[in-house]
């Protein structure tokens, strides 16, 4: 023998044994928990309640008027658990953080990757950088070309990302040479 | 089956294009947009529908009225909108492209 309730599903009384009601509770309240942060929850549980019912009727034999574990079991797993269609916000892009590590950057470097690599070391806009240069450039009276001259020939080159943009010819270049004339160096050192 | 379990992203994020298209013969319940997907490889249930709907409402892409029913309490039935038209029509011409690029690359 069970006790049997009564209660309101889309606003219709309706009578339910208890250890159904249970169920039913464990559900709503799961799916009351996924809608959260929807602006219709109130109205999708409503929805879901009604559902609940017209489920368990289809199931109930002529004259039965409880609701048992053994229509509602069956109607919860026609349903099937709420699934919000809004996926999960993506994840804000990752701030990049300053490496600290200065390397020449080819890949969509101007000349060599030397403000590139600037820009990424300190975490910063490499137009930033460029402009910089490039006043400073003017305001040196091109003093800056040896600068970035030396720059070029001081600082390694961050090994090339197989899956990164393409490098450009200029760059290439630069990498190319100045790697050579590292190498001759090296070489005469020893 | 592993191909199996790759493709259930795809269906999942066409299940809004295939309810519009359903709402959009003629305007329909519940019931009704559930058992028309139940034969297909699109089957789903009230608990993932009832969101979607509730959703593509929020987007005023389908709306929906009450109609009395003589077995029980008023229904919901749910047609396009304008909007919701031309978001169908815009998808089934990007389904169109799709399929297109499809059977045609890599031969």
């Amino acid at each position: 023998m069970q006790p049997v309730m009564t209660v309101s599903l889309n606003r219709t009384a309706v009578q339910i044994e208890e250890d159904a009601h249970a169920r039913l509770s464990a559900y709503l309240a799961d799916a009351s928990a996924k809608l959260a942060a929807n602006p219709d929850r109130a109205e999708i549980l409503l929805d879901l309640e009604q559902a609940v019912a017209d489920q368990c009727k289809r199931r109930m034999v002529p004259g039965q008027t409880v609701i048992t574990l053994v229509e509602l079991g069956p109607a919860l797993d026609e349903m099937g658990p709420v699934e919000p269609p809004e996926a999960a916000p993506p994840a804000a892009p990752a701030k990049p953080s300053p490496t600290g590590v200065l390397q020449q950057v080819s890949e969509g470097a101007m000349i060599s990757g030397v403000c590139k690599g600037l820009a990424r070391a300190a975490a910063i806009d490499v137009t930033l950088v460029r402009v910089i240069a490039i006043v400073l450039l003017f305001a040196t009276g091109g003093a800056m070309i040896v600068l970035y001259l030396v720059l070029m020939f001081l600082i390694p080159f961050a090994p090339l990302d197989p899956n990164g943009p393409p490098v450009r010819k200029l760059p290439a270049k630069c990498r190319e040479y100045v790697l050579l004339i590292r190498s001759k160096l090296g070489s005469l050192t020893n | 089956m592993q191909a199996e379990a790759k493709f259930a992203p795809i269906r999942k994020g066409l299940l809004e294009f295939l309810v519009l298209k359903i709402v959009g013969t003629e305007s329909v319940y519940v019931p009704d947009i559930l058992r028309k997907l139940a034969e297909t490889e699109f089957a789903t249930q009230e608990g993932t529908l009832y969101p979607l709907l509730s959703k593509i409402r929020r987007e005023d892409l389908v709306q929906y009225e009450w109609q009395e029913s003589d077995v029980g309490p008023p229904r919901k039935y749910y047609r396009l909108t304008k909007a919701g038209k031309a978001q169908l029509a815009a998808f089934d011409e990007y389904w169109a492209q799709i399929n297109k690029t499809i059977s045609n690359i890599g031969r």
